[in-house]
């Protein structure tokens, strides 16, 4: 008897019993997020994994397409009646997964439980979203009346992901129940089971008023370990996954159980420079900065291809974009001859940090260029948390500047990324602490008040020639998202990030 | 024996304060939770949100109040899940419990028998086979076994679902991956403890004797080549726990560990205070118990 053959085979036996990889119900769509959102409470977190979720299982006034173009949806039609009055009519016989049909008390009802009129304290992370929205008013059962305290052009794109919940029901199970064990939308599917860190299943609401989705239930699995994401794929564990990176693509696009798809997404990459301190002060270094970034081999080399150059960090889906205003040309020479005009003939030395590991490599490559043109940089990495206290916190004086991408929060216009990045009142992100453009400012509140679209986009064009010019950022590019799909499901990437699976659909 | 019982729960309860003080100090270092859940919030807003959170405080008061609550099992609410931090614990101890009890167990189950037989077979091929497994299984990072084992079993053969806890199959690979981990230390401990006692006097005279061979390793040299065990096992399982970490991400097991790397990601000081306690206590107890068990198996341990 040798001791150690019997462990063995009692390892052979469970091996052989095991049900092995587990094939899927054909009926079944199973997709991978790192995790879950804390609650399944469409008004009550705001993490993109959570919105990912409820959007499959609530509606909103509007959609967006796969084309990115608005289309009714509780909604079947809105207008502007003047700068702060926006008219929506309301679909009939739309009913909640529950039973009860959708009234206008309802749509009134989920705005309000978000803004909370006349409460100190909001307990919705998403209250900034919508804070313009002053009143909600029912002007008869199928038409309701957004009144906003000034006029808010981003409300469309802010109503795409503002999800619709049934008044009558949240009240009765409270808020608390109603995410954890009781959502109930008009969303394509329905509630079934949530076990936290595990998946949420979902199933097909048979009474949903687009008819049914193609697939019957929808898994929802939490897989933090992108490795893991990879081998759940591969085998049929999973889907779909997203954000493949660029080292990774070429595996899965010849796996002969899955393809990618890839789409130009909001985010957009740039090193925030502090203006307030030497040597960023000079617009003439800032320049500099920009043209000693070769953004074309960086894309090629590190992104597999996947991005876009630009300009400034006004991305080119976003309204407001100007095409007119050019990308900043890959050129050491002149680096060098604004480096020496601004004072430094022999270089200098800077500090950029990055909070961002998925970047990393980008980053040091172009710590790198600019290091060859003279702008010597001390390159530092942080995990996320530190570095958000170290980089935005603080008065600056640590750090020269920053590399951030920018994910617009899916908003496809100009304003979203120019006030947090660039504007400086106190409520800005990165532009309170580093940007420091005269007249820039006004400009952006110009921007965000008034829904005349001419208007805006003049003001837009105007603000990226300046900002161009004066480079409070090294502007680089935008980036794609690249999902990886089983080659059993018909799907496509969006530009938006977001994975509306109505669209989904059964292979063969 | 109660004086002694109380020394050592007075020591358990200055590391569990040292822990909890160390798990404090280096949070409040590492930035601003305010500004990662409202990143685009205005000034005031946040303001607010710090006041709720108790977070504009001197650290002394908020660490005082943190001592003051964890003293009766409230560890403040978490800033992400917005429910109370400790049944957020609570509800995925068992998980981690039983991942690492079960790789406890089969990491004993490996090492004591493949121990004994290295001791036994001293030099022979099987002895030099399992040392130079030990030194692999040292060497090899958790997760890089755990991701290892997922391509070889899951994908490439297709044996096993890749992660998961949802079936006993998908519970195998942590538990191995786990295992791993420790059972190599824990072999080496039981072959070198018996290679100490095999050679001396009693264990020839019991052989002299014609007691049989299992007799003579299983009872008389094992029970004294136990007690170095013991103590290895019992500090092990704190690293295990450790493991436990790591080897929950790689397979989304949904346990403490998982909790913990999510909760510091976003800055989520109760939940990571709340978990850290508990996995402090845990090592701590386990530890107590091993000084109980000491007792037992060698009473000249009672005299100091």
């Amino acid at each position: 008897m040798r001791p150690w053959s019997l462990p063995l085979l009692a390892l052979v036996l469970v091996l052989a019993l095991a049900p092995g990889a587990d094939a899927q119900p054909k009926d079944t769509l199973t997709i991978a997020l790192p995790s879950h959102a804390p609650t399944l409470d469409p008004h009550m977190h705001f993490e993109r994994v959570g919105v990912l979720v409820n959007i499959n299982m609530f509606d909103s006034l509007l959609h967006r397409n796969a084309k990115l173009e608005y289309e009714p949806s509780l909604a079947t039609s809105w207008k502007a009646l003047n700068e702060t009055t926006w008219e929506f009519k309301l679909r009939k016989g739309v009913k909640f997964h529950n039973g009860d049909p959708l009234t206008a008390e309802d749509v009134k009802f989920s705005f309000e439980r978000v803004t909370e009129p006349g409460k100190e304290k909001k307990k919705s992370p998403q209250y900034g979203n919508i804070r313009a929205v002053k009143e909600v008013r029912i002007v008869d059962p199928e038409t309701i009346h957004i009144i906003t305290d000034k006029p808010f052009p981003l409300l469309l794109e802010r109503l795409v992901f503002f999800n619709i919940v049934p008044k009558k029901h949240t009240e009765n199970v409270g808020d608390d129940a109603f995410g954890s064990s009781a959502p109930v939308g008009t969303g394509p599917w329905k509630f079934v089971e949530w076990k936290r860190d595990q998946y949420i299943r979902l199933e097909a609401f048979d009474g949903y008023w687009r008819g049914k989705p193609p697939f019957k239930y929808l898994v929802v699995r939490a897989i933090p370990e992108v490795a893991t994401q990879i081998a759940e794929i591969k085998t049929g564990g999973v889907d779909l996954i997203r954000s493949v990176s660029a080292d990774i693509m070429p595996e899965l696009k010849v796996h002969p159980q899955t393809y990618v798809s890839s789409a130009p997404i909001l985010r957009v990459h740039q090193i925030e420079l502090d203006m307030r301190y030497p040597p960023f002060d000079k617009k003439l270094v800032r320049q500099a900065a920009n043209y000693a970034i070769d953004k074309q081999s960086i894309i090629q080399k590190l992104m597999g291809g996947l991005g876009t150059q630009v300009a400034t960090n006004v991305q080119p889906a976003a309204f407001g974009f100007d095409p007119d205003v050019k990308p900043y040309p890959y050129d050491p020479k002149k680096a060098k001859e604004l480096l020496a005009q601004a004072g430094y003939p022999s270089g200098v030395d800077v500090t950029l940090h990055s909070g961002d590991v998925a970047t990393r490599a980008y980053f040091e490559a172009m710590a790198q260029m600019l290091t060859e043109v003279g702008i010597r940089v001390n390159a530092r990495m942080w995990d996320p948390g530190p570095a958000w206290n170290k980089l935005y916190q603080t008065d600056g004086k640590a750090t020269n500047g920053v590399y951030v991408t920018w994910g617009n929060y899916s908003v496809f216009d100009a304003d979203a990324v120019l006030h947090p990045l660039f504007h400086s009142e106190v409520g800005g992100w990165i532009g309170k602490h580093y940007t420091r453009v005269e007249g820039l400012d006004k400009l952006i509140d110009e921007g965000r008040s008034t829904l005349n679209k001419e208007q805006r986009k003049r003001t837009y064009s105007q603000i990226q020639r300046m900002i161009r010019e004066e480079a409070p950022a090294v502007f680089l590019f935008t980036q794609y998202d690249t999902l990886a799909i089983s080659k059993r499901v018909e799907y496509a990437a969006r530009g938006d990030e977001w994975l509306w699976l109505f669209d989904a659909k059964p292979k063969r | 024996m109660p004086a002694f019982v109380v020394r050592r729960l007075a020591r358990l309860l200055v590391v569990i304060v040292g822990v909890s003080l160390v798990t404090f100090a280096i949070l409040h270092a590492s930035g601003d939770p305010v500004a990662l859940i409202m990143p685009e919030a205005p000034e005031a807003d946040r303001a607010v949100l710090r006041q709720t959170l108790g977070l504009h405080d001197p650290l002394p008061v908020q660490f005082a109040r943190f001592v003051g609550r964890a003293l009766t099992g409230n560890f403040g609410n978490s800033f992400f899940h917005r429910t109370p931090a400790f049944p957020l614990v609570i509800e995925r101890m068992p998980t981690t419990l039983l991942l690492t009890a079960l790789s406890m167990t089969l990491a004993l189950a490996v090492a004591l028998p493949v121990g004994i037989y290295s001791a036994v077979k001293r030099g022979r091929a099987m002895d030099q086979l399992a040392t130079g497994t030990v030194f692999l299984g040292q060497s090899m990072p958790v997760f890089w076994t755990g991701i290892m084992l997922i391509l070889l079993f899951s994908v490439q053969w297709r044996l096993l679902p890749v992660s998961g806890w949802d079936s006993w199959a998908a519970v195998l690979l942590p538990t191995v991956t786990l295992s791993t981990f420790t059972a190599p230390l824990l072999l080496r401990i039981v072959r070198s403890s018996m290679l100490d006692v095999i050679g001396l006097d009693y264990v020839r005279t019991a052989r002299a004797k014609g007691v049989s061979e299992w007799l003579v390793i299983g009872r008389h040299a094992l029970k004294n080549a136990a007690l170095p065990l013991v103590t290895v096992t019992g500090l092990q399982f704190g690293l295990l726990l450790g493991g436990a970490v790591i080897t929950e991400t790689v397979f989304a097991v949904p346990g403490v560990g998982r909790l913990i790397v999510g909760a510091i990601r976003q800055l989520d000081f109760p939940v990571v205070q709340a978990g850290v306690f508990m996995l402090a206590m845990i090592v701590v107890s386990v530890n107590f118990a091993i000084d109980l068990l000491y007792v037992y198996l060698n009473p000249q341990i009672r005299v100091r």
